[in-house]
């Protein structure tokens, strides 16, 4: 009991609180940012395709790391290559 | 009106065969150069299998059209597009004045690597939840 006061005490001053990261999992960076010549093109389907889940649904940003401004870019380039059947909508099709 | 650098993908039908789908391919760059657009390059992609069927049909032959085109024009070359019965789908992108043309596109037979390609591109910490 008293050592959970104490940590409540330290953590309320803030100091030595590191940024945790929950899991083990290590920072994501967006793809779209560490390689510059990386475009998002609604016609190249394999490096929108891996941005698709199995069922062939976008993946949030939060989960790959995208930033904000290449996932918007992203998620119309995704609907553009599936309009032209270059990207599912789903799987399982009759 | 000034022009406007534009980029159009076409799904021709599969059963118009080899040649009808050029001479349609020719048919739609004179539409657009009538239109008043200056088309700097054709792409023939050849018959693709489509993700999913459009029209009852599972594979298309695409053709990509890169051009410049007052707003006007790009209107009326997909008005008459989508009167074309053979066009199964079409779509239009305005390209930056600055972006570089579209590269070819890589040769059919290299659908192998293409999937080794994917195998990388996975993530971690994707929760694969009920979809």
């Amino acid at each position: 009991m008293p050592r959970d006061k104490s940590d409540r005490r330290s953590s309320a001053k803030g100091e030595g609180r590191a940024p945790r990261r929950r899991g083990m999992g290590r920072r994501k960076v967006c793809r779209f940012c560490a390689d510059k010549s990386m475009l998002i093109d609604y016609k190249d389907a394999r490096v929108l395709g891996s941005f698709l889940s199995e069922r062939g649904k976008i993946i949030p940003g939060r989960i790959t790391g995208t930033c904000a401004r290449h996932q918007r870019q992203l998620t119309v380039a995704i609907k553009q290559a599936r309009t032209v059947a270059l990207l599912p909508y789903t799987t399982a099709y009759p | 009106m000034a022009d406007r650098r534009y980029e159009t993908l076409v799904l021709i039908h599969p059963d118009q065969g080899e040649p009808g789908q050029k001479e349609l391919a020719v048919r739609i760059q004179k539409l657009i150069e009538e239109q008043g657009g200056t088309v700097s390059q054709v792409q023939e992609w050849g018959i693709r299998d489509l993700a999913h069927p459009i029209g009852k049909q599972r594979r298309a032959f695409y053709v990509l059209f890169e051009y410049r085109a007052a707003p006007k024009g790009l209107d009326e070359v997909q008005r008459t597009l989508k009167l074309m019965d053979p066009v199964l789908r079409f779509v239009s992108v305005r390209r930056p004045e600055g972006a570089p043309p579209a590269p070819p596109r890589p040769a059919k037979r290299e659908r192998e690597r293409d999937e080794a390609d994917f195998e990388a591109g996975e993530f971690e910490g994707m929760g694969e939840g009920e979809v």
